[in-house]
């Protein structure tokens, strides 16, 4: 009980945080800190996927350049986020971009590249060559291979890609709070220079809940879009192994 | 055999040290008043070596310097512990004898020392009121300076002429609920920030930009429009450079913040002349002075020991 004593304390200072209705308004208010995270993370993911996936689909779709692309992407994953935001910072004052929201996503995507197109790519390649071969001996044209065959295939695997970018990116975001963007990372970064650690909590506390959500909403968006056959497919494999 | 050779030649060097101490007045120079000069050689054999520190931000470091090689001209050794850290970490070594002199800002450091001392607009009242909160712990605050290192309000050139603002006041007046505010973090809730901005000045903000202490990133938002009204340091060169407006404070919310010499005792005791070296360098200290110290480092990219060394020449503090 006495250890249990300050955490209860603590968790009661962190719902009573919650609960002040001061906290769900203005521009400081949850809700637009949550507006501001998730409109970050979406832009930010929406333009590492149009970067990525055209790249990692065509050359897992040719075989060709994949261990460059691969090995280049790769790099982008080794530089820590807060170096490349830093960069990131005197590159949007030159093109006149300001602080917060623009360097942040400059961050951001090369974060959401390597995981896209390394699963898009290998994705791809791992379609049973014996189907694309009954593909070719039934007549189907390049293009119907990639389109028909190969992306029904892979897609759960490019899903997954995408997935995992969503979410190192909606867990990075955060940072942007160091150079003045909005978001969530206003929270734990505004916490730590007040001292506050329920706002602190709650900052890391909706990070967290939020990376589950776009997790779960992938999860969704995988049984949506990807055929009920290929799902079959996976599942029984799941069984035999 | 083999241990005696490095004592004698240490006695050997002790001599030649006090030897030279001894006619370090003649040796140095010769501006002394021939009157005092014997006395002065005998002091100049007795004073102390004495540990200057800084805190860890670029002004502080240069005032550091400024005190070190004045007390250097006047004949003291010097440890320098520049760019210690902040005043966490300086004021209690300072309370321990880890140094012994320090620069210092009145309002800061008394709200540091007695959390539930009043500071004041003015410099003579908080210095007072400081020198009594640390006689207890065998300090004394030396002259302050004329220069101030305190929170101001800047307005781009832009902003100013858009909405006629001179004084702080203005804002109410004239832009009352239009402009968004940036500075750091707990600016909110600090009585020299935001909340003394409502309260005495009855100023409403149309948001607040959480950005960071007068540094960079204040820059960058003022000049990008994202933020109308910034905090930076009075002292800071980045002002003048960029041409922003001051905001003249007007009903006195910022406290007396005039850089002066914190001492310990035991080491004024010791160095007879060292409150006069130190007291002669804050009577030339203005906070025009101090911006153009900071600009020669922060923007000219000097070296805090140049830039000291050519302000003292200038000032006639050392030869």
């Amino acid at each position: 009980m006495g250890a249990a004593g300050p955490v209860v304390t603590f968790l009661a200072e962190v719902y009573a945080w919650l609960m002040d209705p001061a906290h769900w308004a203005g521009s400081d208010g949850i809700p637009t800190r949550v507006g501001e995270h998730v409109q970050l993370s979406a832009l930010a993911l929406a333009v590492a996927a149009a970067i990525a996936l055209p790249v990692g689909i065509a050359l897992g779709h040719s075989g060709r350049g994949g261990f460059v692309a691969i090995n280049v992407a790769n790099i982008g994953r080794a530089l820590p986020s807060l170096a490349i935001l830093a960069f990131a910072l005197p590159v949007a004052f030159a093109l006149n971009l300001g602080l917060g929201f623009w360097p942040t996503f400059i961050a951001l995507v090369p974060l959401g590249i390597p995981p896209i197109l390394t699963n898009a790519f290998v994705a791809l390649r791992n379609v049973d060559r014996d189907v694309i071969e009954a593909g070719r001996g039934m007549g189907l044209a390049d293009s119907q291979l990639l389109r028909q065959l190969e992306l029904p295939l892979a897609l759960p695997v490019v899903i997954a890609g995408v997935r995992n970018a969503a979410v190192a990116i909606v867990a990075t975001a955060t940072l942007g709070a160091v150079v003045a963007s909005g978001g969530l990372g206003r929270y734990i970064v505004d916490g730590l220079a007040l001292r506050e650690t329920d706002r602190l909590f709650v900052g890391a506390l909706l990070v967290a809940l939020l990376a589950i959500v776009t997790e779960l909403a992938f999860g969704i968006f995988e049984r949506v879009a990807v055929s009920p056959g290929v799902r079959l497919t996976r599942a029984a494999g799941a069984r035999a192994r | 055999m083999k241990k005696e050779n490095p004592m004698q030649r240490s006695r050997t060097f002790a001599s030649v040290l006090i030897a030279c101490s001894v006619v370090a007045a003649a040796c140095g120079g010769t501006a002394q008043p021939s009157a005092q000069a014997s006395g002065q050689a005998s002091a100049a054999a007795a004073k102390p070596t004495v540990k200057v520190a800084s805190f860890n931000f670029p002004e502080s470091v240069i005032l550091g310097e400024i005190y070190a090689q004045a007390l250097e001209g006047n004949g003291y050794k010097i440890e320098r512990k520049l760019n210690l850290g902040n005043r966490e970490v300086v004021f209690p070594a300072l309370e321990k004898g880890d140094v012994d002199v320090v620069p210092e800002y009145l309002a800061t450091v008394l709200g540091f020392v007695d959390k539930t001392a009043k500071g004041s607009g003015d410099p003579k009242e908080t210095s007072t009121t400081l020198q009594n909160a640390v006689k207890s712990k065998n300090l004394t605050v030396l002259d302050f300076a004329n220069a101030v290192d305190q929170n101001s309000f800047v307005v781009t050139k832009a902003t100013s002429d858009k909405y006629k603002l001179k004084k702080t006041s203005d804002i109410a007046t004239s832009a009352q609920g239009q402009l968004v505010l940036g500075g750091p973090a707990e600016c909110p809730q600090r009585p020299f920030c935001k909340l003394g901005l409502e309260q005495t000045y009855g100023i409403k903000f149309k948001d607040f930009k959480p950005l960071d202490s007068g540094g960079n990133l204040t820059v960058a938002a003022l000049d990008a429009g994202q933020v109308d009204v910034g905090l930076l340091f009075s002292s800071d060169a980045i002002i003048s450079v960029k041409g922003y407006v001051v905001l003249e404070d007007d009903k006195k919310l910022q406290l007396s913040d005039n850089v002066a010499p914190l001492v310990r005792n035991d080491i004024l005791a010791k160095g007879d002349d060292m409150k006069k070296t130190l007291n002669d360098v804050s009577a030339k200290l203005t906070t025009d002075e101090l911006i153009g110290l900071n600009k020669q480092v922060s923007v000219d990219r000097k070296e805090p020991r140049d830039v000291a060394k050519q302000w003292l020449k200038d000032k006639g503090l050392v030869k």
